[in-house]
């Protein structure tokens, strides 16, 4: 027999349960003060602890919702979005907008399962020239092109 | 009247080269994120936002609410053409739209959407302007109760109109509270849940979260799906519909930009909502229903017009109360802020040329955007014909560099990471961004009104209900609650989002 869980609903409801919880440990240094003169930390407080309640309600339901497997997610995609947004933070102020605009737009495009090598090299070295002229030339950001 | 002499005023605004510029540039990209699927206009003005603050004000705004009434009628392009919705407010476009284009009658349906489109629009402006003035008269009588209760509403109105599962929608809008409380703490000065980083004295990033969410998750998401672009061709000199499709397209048309322009003032209303109201409206209102779903040019039609007017008219609580009722809106909001705005009824009448500047533009966008759609057709569908893997690295890049851009700072970069990767995981356990964002731009306000309010009333949470409008805001808000529970208005909530 399978468990009665909804898988989904009870990794949400763990979520604002932690959350809840990680808010209130970072609130409770703070004064509460009282409901006519408020301190920083009443109306964070009780947030955190609405959410948490939230949290337990939502988890209590789905350990007898009957039983949902948590969806699937296509991995590829994801990881390789999180990596290029991942190495535009890194390489941004050591290589300069040019290269790393390259390195980036290579890196996302192996997020398509239907990527063709040559073809996200053209578009790479197009967006990284286009990159410069729109954001550096034309709109003047502050952004170094090249490595230091 | 007043109301010639403050359209004249802001035609004034809006008619300047540069305004006419970035009312074109709007309108511009705003069709093109509607044609195209698997990027929404809320990432475009997500991105955008960082580029507006070297902008005048007016400008700032007419380009990005260009942007999202664009979206309107580039979306149903793809709707008809390819079935897949450009744009989420063009799904129901795509059930009549798909069927007449099938039929080879895809030149009428795309001009009777762009028609519709563009009757919606002049009159979505000319309701902004004769209900603004009275609105924003009322809420300058507000006080922090009255504020309280009316945000209160909004966000329960957001919650029972979310597309997702309504208690998960809750959970959002808590969240997304406490999140925009972290900072500094206006009253006292005291960082809140900063956990000592600096960068966060200021709050987490609105932009970096707001292009986490919408940009970079999305992107994940439609990448995991398979992409499907079955393209059907038409030919431009067909484009013009019969003289009797037109007259039978009237009263949809009139009907769809009433419902638009209603259910687009209601807090979480707004395009994709009227769209799907109008359509429901109009197959229940027609005395051959059995045509919709097989091409019936009123089910285009009526759509077509709510989803422009309800985007049109979602900006009348913004611009009055500055209460934002959508994500979109939400954004709004911090094209504001970053111009240094407090988004309230005071704008209209501390600076009357940006307000009626906005208003008079968006009659000005839908004229432009008539011309850029119906002669310009071919453009678009050449657009489409891009496979989609040459077009997602580059937003991955915008999405980066316009976060970076708004403190110059990689910091950003990592919370809209952080924020791209939580927007994954809402997804797929089935909880909306939408309301999440709305907490989190109204949190801070909340507060602050919460708090004014007890301190006025020493500490007497009665407050909320002994003044008057104030209590009716509350009792309309508890009536929402309980129309959500009832089990028998839950049932038909689903059957109307499963449409």
């Amino acid at each position: 027999m399978r468990a009665r869980v909804d898988v989904p609903d009870l990794a949400f409801a763990a979520f604002l349960i932690a959350l809840g919880a990680l808010a209130f440990a970072l609130a409770s240094e703070l004064s509460v003060g009282t409901a006519a003169s408020m301190g920083p930390g009443y109306v964070p407080r009780g947030l955190a602890l609405l959410v948490m309640a939230y949290g337990l309600v939502l988890g209590a339901r789905a350990m007898v919702a009957g039983w949902r497997a948590f969806p699937e997610i296509a991995f590829r995609p994801l990881l390789l979005i999180c990596a290029s947004v991942a190495l535009f933070a890194v390489l941004l102020p050591i290589a300069g907008l040019a290269l790393t605009s390259f390195i980036i737009v290579v890196c996302a495009g192996f997020a398509a399962y239907d990527v063709r090598v040559r073809e996200n090299l053209v578009v790479a070295t197009a967006l990284a020239a286009f990159a410069v002229v729109l954001f550096v030339s034309a709109l003047g950001l502050p952004i170094p092109i090249w490595p230091r | 009247m007043d109301l010639f002499a403050n359209l004249a005023t802001g035609f004034a605004t809006a008619l300047t080269p540069a305004n006419l510029g970035f009312c074109f540039i709007g309108a511009l990209i705003g069709t093109l994120v509607g044609v195209l699927p698997g990027i929404a206009p809320i990432t475009t003005i997500a991105i955008l936002l960082p580029f507006t603050f070297s902008l005048p004000p007016a400008s700032s705004l007419i380009m990005l609410a260009g942007i999202f009434y664009g979206a309107q009628y580039g979306g149903s392009t793809t709707a008809i053409l390819v079935n897949v919705p450009g744009e989420s407010s063009a799904i129901v476009t795509c059930l009549d739209g798909h069927q007449m284009a099938k039929q080879g009658r895809a030149g009428p349906a795309l001009a009777i959407a762009a028609i519709a489109s563009f009757v919606a629009g002049t009159i979505a402006t000319l309701v902004i302007a004769t209900a603004s003035v009275p609105m924003s008269a009322l809420a300058l009588q507000f006080n922090a109760a009255e504020y309280f209760s009316l945000m209160v509403l909004g966000l329960i109105g957001s919650v029972v109109l979310a597309h997702g599962a309504p208690d998960k929608a809750v959970a959002m809008v808590l969240v997304g509270l406490l999140l925009g409380l972290v900072g500094i703490d206006v009253n006292t000065g005291a960082p809140r849940m900063t956990y000592d980083i600096a960068e966060l004295s200021d709050g987490i990033g609105f932009v970096p979260i707001a292009i986490g969410l919408f940009g970079i998750a999305e992107l994940a998401v439609t990448l995991g799906k398979p992409q499907d672009r079955g393209l059907l061709s038409f030919r431009l000199r067909d484009l013009w519909p019969s003289r009797a499709e037109i007259r039978s397209c009237i009263p949809a048309m009139l009907r769809g930009t009433a419902v638009g322009s209603v259910l687009g003032v209601l807090p979480g209303g707004g395009a994709a909502l009227s769209s799907f109201a109008a359509y429901a409206v109009e197959k229940k209102s027609s005395r051959a229903p059995e045509r919709f779903g097989r091409g019936a040019i009123e089910g285009v039609a009526a759509p077509e017009a709510a989803n422009n007017a309800g985007a049109q008219t979602s900006f009348i609580p913004l611009l009055t109360l500055g209460i934002p009722g959508n994500a979109i809106m939400a954004l709004m909001v911090g094209a504001m802020m970053i111009q240094g705005i407090q988004p309230g009824p005071q704008v209209m009448t501390a600076q009357p040329q940006l307000f009626w500047g906005v208003v008079a533009s968006m009659w000005l966008g839908n004229l432009m955007l008539i011309v850029l759609n119906l002669p310009l057709i071919g453009l678009w569908v050449a657009l489409l014909r891009v496979p989609y893997r040459l077009m997602f690295p580059a937003i991955v890049l915008f999405c980066c560099i316009g976060t970076y851009s708004i403190g110059n700072t990689v910091f950003d970069v990592w919370v809209m990471l952080l924020f791209g990767v939580l927007g994954v995981f809402f997804y797929k356990v089935g909880a909306e961004p939408a309301p999440f964002i709305l907490g989190f731009v109204l949190g801070p306000l909340m507060e602050e009104n919460f708090r004014r309010a007890m301190y006025l009333s020493r500490g007497d949470p009665l407050v909320f209900i002994e003044r008057p409008i104030s209590a009716l805001l509350l009792a309309l808000a508890v009536g929402l609650l309980i129309i959500l529970i009832l089990p028998a208005v839950r049932a038909k909530r689903e059957e109307v989002f499963r449409e």
